[in-house]
């Protein structure tokens, strides 16, 4: 390992002249993912490698770029970038001129070049291919190199999850401050909502949950739930969470009941006993009813000196949509958006126990 | 009883439409609602990025070190239990785990490397076609 590590820090191969023109500036925003056709650029000399990549990423919808050796790859990258994703075979030869078979060599190549690339574009999504190892802590790369994903394994799923994760990666990013507003006061109404079922979690948790049910599993079985990228990724996003949420309310609900017969317990003599006989009444507590009456009451009295904002609160408390609430107060459009500006502005302010920096939902 | 679950309805019902509402604000209508409250847009706005950043380099390191090891997963047979994930190494079937909350991982895969892994490439992609 120490031998091939020596040869990193050594000079490539081809020497990397200076580009033309000023580095393209990362893509952005959100929507441009999803209005161009993706592309991809795979740097790889073995051709039957290089065959079996091309239609695994054809399959996914990606307009395929090829070159064969490490300057073409360049010369394509600066002729045609951006790319949605740049994969480099870990051992791909400098040039086509002459057989360079000593595979140190090779590989300082394919790492110069992820670093040429890494330098005119920071943010553009790599993968690299390291066929020819068993596993990742095989392959070395420099520091700079240890964040970009390695594809060990050719098989089409541990591509297109790879695949998956640069575009997610590349949205997240892409989000502009009043988008992560957005998905931030979003789960935090949801989180609250939940009330006792969201048994300790908060709305960071939502978020969370979300991001990685996007990631991991697949929509057939249930699992998990990815990214359309015909839906705007906040929109994915607010999907999931109000999914998550509500699975989270009906598994609270589930578990707050228990058939007798599926509680048999016994005592020390082997005796069955009956589960009730060291459980508290069933019903809720007096004192639990009080807490939830206690803060309808409490966002109610938040709002005692605005009339509207009671009316329009009172109004959805009861399930009403905005027309009817409109109709029912006399509220006219302006007064009814102002009104629900204002409660939205002081629920979430940190002395209610909004996202001022607190934690709720507990 | 019935008195609770009005409540726990009604509030839910409440939040639920005050979340959805967000959603129709326009830009400039987010970034006054944040101000009002005292807060700057963009510095209100970041921790979120981080929390979906965070949250992407959770499963990050979860390959990261499958791939180590030398275990390989299917990112499709992901299945959920109550507080987490669970998957098994195609190769050894030995399991992993990740805490949803924490982001934290389990799992005998974790122990040691993969023993089954030693496969060409070619025959690792045909066998995942099947």
């Amino acid at each position: 390992m120490a031998h091939l590590l020596s040869f990193i820090d050594t000079r490539p191969e081809f020497e990397i002249p200076n580009p033309p023109n000023p580095p393209e500036p990362p893509l952005s925003p959100t929507k441009s993912i999803n209005a161009a056709p993706k592309s991809a650029l795979l740097v790889e000399n073995d051709t039957s490698l290089l065959n079996l990549l091309k239609r695994s990423f054809k399959d996914e919808g990606y307009v395929v770029r090829t070159a064969a050796n490490s300057e073409e790859g360049l010369r394509l990258y600066r002729d045609c970038a951006p790319f949605n994703v740049v994969l480099i075979d870990y051992c791909v030869p400098p040039s086509n001129e002459g057989e360079i078979d000593h595979c140190a060599l090779l590989q300082t190549n394919a790492i110069a070049l992820a670093m040429t690339i890494r330098e005119l574009n920071p943010s553009q999504g790599m993968i690299i291919a390291a066929f020819d190892y068993r596993n990742a802590s095989e392959v070395p790369r420099p520091s700079e190199l240890m964040h970009i994903p390695l594809l060990i394994d050719i098989s089409n799923f541990q591509l297109r999850s790879l695949l998956e994760k640069i575009e997610v990666d590349r949205a997240i990013e892409s989000l502009t401050s009043p988008e992560l507003l957005r998905l931030q006061q979003f789960a935090d109404f949801r989180v609250r909502g939940l009330g006792r079922a969201a048994r300790g979690r908060t709305c960071e948790d939502l978020l969370h949950e979300a991001l990685l049910r996007t990631l991991i599993g697949a929509e057939d079985t249930r699992q998990g739930r990815h990214w359309n990228k015909d839906v705007d990724f906040v929109m994915h996003l607010t999907g999931a969470m109000r999914s998550i949420s509500s699975c989270w309310k009906r598994q609270f609900t589930e578990k707050e009941a228990y058939l007798i017969s599926e509680l048999p317990i016994h005592d020390a003599e082997g005796q069955e006993q009956s589960p009730l006989d060291n459980v508290a009444s069933g019903h809720t507590a007096a004192d639990q009813c009080l807490i939830e009456k206690d803060e309808e009451d409490r966002v109610l009295a938040i709002f005692k000196d605005d009339p509207e904002a009671i009316q329009v609160l009172q109004g959805l408390l009861d399930g009403l949509k905005k027309n009817e609430i409109m109709l029912r107060y006399g509220l006219g459009e302006k007064q009814y958006a102002a009104a629900a500006r204002r409660i939205r502005v002081k629920l979430l302010g940190p002395r209610n126990g909004g996202s001022g920096g607190e934690k709720h939902g507990r | 009883m019935a008195d609770k679950k009005n409540h726990d309805e009604h509030l839910e019902k409440l939040m639920n439409q005050l979340a959805d509402s967000v959603l129709g604000l326009s830009d400039e209508a987010i970034c006054a609602e944040t101000r009002e409250v005292g807060a700057d847009p963009e510095q209100e706005a970041e921790p979120t990025r981080l929390v979906l950043r965070q949250a992407s380099k959770a499963l990050d390191n979860v390959n990261e070190r499958l791939s180590n090891l030398g275990h390989a997963i299917n990112p499709n047979d992901w299945w959920r239990g109550q507080w987490g994930y669970h998957n098994n190494c195609l190769n050894c079937g030995s399991s992993v785990s990740v805490t949803t909350s924490t982001g934290g991982m389990q799992g005998e895969a974790l122990d040691g490397l993969c023993l089954e892994s030693d496969q060409s490439p070619i025959r690792k992609w045909e066998a995942s076609r099947k």
